[in-house]
Formats: C-alpha cells, structure tokens, sequence
C-alpha cells in the first residue's frame, strides 16, 4: 500500500465522517435556521472527498471533475444558505429586515 | 467492496435520516435537509464513481451538484410566499 493510497483514504474517511456529522446535527436540531448551519459543513466533507480522488486518479478527467463538483458545492453552498434563511425570515416576518435593530440592540 | 464502496453506502445511508427530515418536518424545517441531501448523494456519486472506475459516473455527480443547488434555490425562493 503506497504512501498516496493511505493519504487518500484518511482524506476519504474524514470527509465521509464530517458528512455523517452535518447529517446527524441536521437531525438533532429541531429549528431551520439552527439546522441550516449544517448544509455548510456537508460541502467541506465534498471537498475532502474530492482531494482524496485527485490523490488516487492525480489530473485526469475524474479527478478534475470531482474537484470542479466540490469547488461548486464548497463555493455556492454559503450563497444557497444565505438565500434560504432570508426566505425563511421574509417567510416569517414579511420581510427579512424586521427586527433587525432589535435583534442587534439585544446582542 | 473498496473503500470508496463502503464510504459511497455509508453516504447513502445517511441521507435516509435527511429524508425522515423532509417526510416528517414542517416545510421550512425540510428545505435544509434536502439542501443537505443533495450535497451528500453528490459525494456518493463521486465516491462511486471512484470505486467503480467508470469515468462518466463523475458527470453525473457535477451534473447532480448544479441542479440540486439551483433547484434548491428555487424552493427557497418559492418558500417566500405562503406555499
């Protein structure tokens, strides 16, 4: 067993095991906005699985389509979050501003 | 079964607890679980298709990244009004 097959599985079973870890909190949190949290840290399990691939397969046409995925669900996974909590709080209030000043007066 | 078999079946096992989620939530409490979902069997894919070494398996995972994030944006914004 080469040094780069060990590496690529390590990488491999970190990025399964954050998965399971964002998929468990998802369901143990009981409220959206807490459970939204979690979507962000499923995307650097992709990442991780992603490098493990480029390790094994190095530039060919798998790995850089494993690593064009990642990249795609690491960067707009932060952008979907966003868009989905302020549809929940317009969802919520009418409109996401609502009680900003209050929130932020509190904290 | 390889490594990445093992680790595609245990990523396709956890999105069953996403899809008790979905099934059993409210519809605003499902909208991050099926966000969750969709990058979780995209990392399957990739895993699978690492396991197996078939190469046009991985387009069906960038391809599967792009709609369940576009298609998770629509419900998003679909989610604004009282659907």
């Amino acid at each position: 067993m080469s040094t780069s097959h060990i590496i690529a599985t390590v990488l491999l079973g970190l990025g399964v095991l954050l998965e399971v870890v964002a998929v468990l909190g998802l369901s143990v949190m009981r409220d959206a906005f807490d459970r939204l949290h979690y979507v962000g840290l499923a995307g650097y399990g992709a990442l991780l699985i992603a490098v493990a691939i480029l390790i094994r397969e190095s530039f060919s046409l798998i790995g850089d389509k494993a690593l064009a995925t990642a990249a795609l669900l690491l960067l707009l996974g932060p952008l979907l979050v966003h868009t989905t909590m302020r549809s929940l709080r317009t969802r919520e209030r009418g409109d996401w501003r609502d009680g900003i000043e209050r929130e932020m007066e509190k904290s | 079964m390889n490594e990445w078999e093992i680790a595609a079946a245990v990523l396709g096992a956890a999105i069953v607890p996403c899809l008790m989620v979905c099934a059993l939530s409210s519809a605003t409490a499902a909208l991050p679980a099926l966000e969750l979902a969709g990058t979780v069997l995209s990392s399957a894919l990739m895993a699978l298709c690492e396991g197996f070494h078939r190469q046009p398996f991985v387009d069906l995972a960038l391809v599967f990244a792009l709609l369940s994030v576009l298609g998770a944006l629509a419900f998003a914004r679909l989610m604004e009004q009282d659907l």
